[in-house]
């Protein structure tokens, strides 16, 4: 079943192409802004570059998942959706894994224009570094999907959303940023490990959270 | 309807209360021992960490309620999230208003990414962000259990915050409690009676709270 939630999510998403298109346009309309705001020499820019990356990250998902969410009120789809006989927890898990792709899939058109338009030299390892922040998509995403799936039917969703997701994704972001940083100078796994644990406890401990209170938020 | 005051166990209550916070008072100015190189700022500290204390027992009262009106369905654990929600973000200003206090004159600034003072402003944020959904949020019957998630996720964020912080700031330890041992002796007695003084304030703060939500769910009045 969760394949097939799943798949309804990509299906969605590979007709109309919203979302992705959506957090690109929104992305490069972000690095824009960085590029305007701080002028500085690349080699300072470097400093600042993980953590600006993740910033832009973060704002990109919050248009991203509300807008995954907000299609399933349109003719009241998520009604139907959750009155079918179907675990609400893997509702729950498609829209985590769905909405990790998105980003990810976004991520992976945005880091030239990000490299490129903030004059970045492209770090060596490039695998490495997508391979963990496709973790930190995990983890940004498994509290985004439940915040989404908490705000979605309250009013002011819009502004309910990234008021709470902030906070709480914090770790999220410290990580991230420590990650990536620490593999763009090239340093030792052994030096950064300890922020690779602190995503993968978020995205276990998140994810058994969200399976078990998913059916609880979607409660008619 | 009879006022929470007029219950003569709740009056006796609050008269207890008022006394202890006064003796509580008096022996933090008069009875504590100086601290080397901290002096009159080190008093602070009788009320802040109480404060902390108060304020995370409290948030965990909100993940328990949270728990139990998911499973239950009960009303009065709603009621009873609420109320610690407000009083646990009352007692969270408290930390957040001292902290800053204590550190100017010991640490030089107001603010330092100290890891537990980096908590409660994060956990604090998330619960500014509570109230609003529990304010703009729409329909209650929705909002109760919305609510309810939200302790319950804020409160299992908090050990994950505090470690991620706790590494993000390896040079930044230095807290007034992890010394314990090195103060000066007679500051443990004034200190563990603040912190049962500030507990029994709380459970009554959190009594009588709650016996006001009840009284405005009566009334229909929104909340």
């Amino acid at each position: 079943m969760f394949w097939i939630l799943l798949k309804k999510e990509l299906l969605i998403e590979f007709r109309s192409k919203e979302i992705t298109i959506s957090m690109l346009t929104f992305g490069m309309a972000i690095i824009l802004t960085f590029s305007f705001a701080f002028n500085v020499s690349p080699q300072i820019f470097s400093n600042f570059a993980p953590g600006l990356f993740w910033i832009m990250i973060l704002f990109v998902s919050v248009l991203g998942l509300h807008r995954s969410f907000s299609y399933e009120k349109e003719f009241d789809a998520f009604s139907l959706l959750i009155s079918s006989p179907v675990d609400r927890g893997l509702i729950f898990f498609a829209k985590w894994i769905s909405a990790t792709l998105f980003i990810s899939l976004m991520e992976i058109l945005v880091v030239l224009p990000f490299f490129l338009f903030l004059g970045l030299q492209t770090p060596s390892s490039i695998s490495g570094l997508f391979g963990t922040a496709v973790l930190c998509n995990a983890a940004l995403m498994v509290v985004g999907s439940l915040v989404s799936g908490l705000a979605m039917r309250a009013r002011l969703s819009e502004v309910l959303l990234p008021v709470l997701l902030f906070p709480l994704v914090s770790p999220v972001i410290i990580a991230a940023v420590k990650i990536s940083s620490a593999q763009m100078a090239g340093d030792l796994f052994a030096d950064w490990q300890i922020w690779l644990y602190i995503i993968l406890s978020f995205i276990v401990i998140f994810g058994l959270v969200g399976f078990a209170l998913f059916d609880h938020i979607t409660e008619e | 309807m009879e006022k929470f005051i007029e219950k003569k166990s709740n009056l006796i209550w609050a008269v207890l209360i008022l006394l202890l916070m006064g003796i509580n008072l008096a022996n933090i100015l008069w009875n504590t021992p100086m601290v080397k190189d901290q002096h009159w700022a080190q008093k602070i500290f009788y009320y802040h960490v109480p404060a902390a204390w108060v304020g995370f027992l409290s948030y965990f009262i909100v993940l328990v309620s949270g728990v139990q009106f998911l499973m239950k369905k009960d009303i009065f654990w709603d009621r009873m999230g609420l109320a610690a929600a407000e009083i646990g973000t009352l007692f969270m200003s408290i930390v957040l208003l001292t902290g800053p206090i204590w550190a100017k004159p010991i640490w030089g600034t107001a603010w330092i990414w100290e890891p537990r003072l980096t908590t409660t402003l994060v956990l604090y944020l998330i619960y500014i962000g509570y109230f609003m959904l529990r304010s703009f949020g729409g329909n209650p019957e929705r909002v109760r259990r919305y609510a309810a998630a939200l302790g319950i996720i804020a409160f299992v964020d908090v050990p994950i915050i505090f470690l991620s912080v706790k590494f993000w700031t390896p040079e930044i330890q230095s807290h007034p409690q992890v010394e314990m041992s090195s103060q000066p002796g007679g500051i443990l007695f004034p200190f563990f009676f603040s912190m049962a003084t500030f507990t029994l304030l709380y459970v009554l703060m959190l009594k009588y709270r709650i016996h006001i939500l009840h009284l405005k769910e009566k009334r229909g009045t929104n909340v």
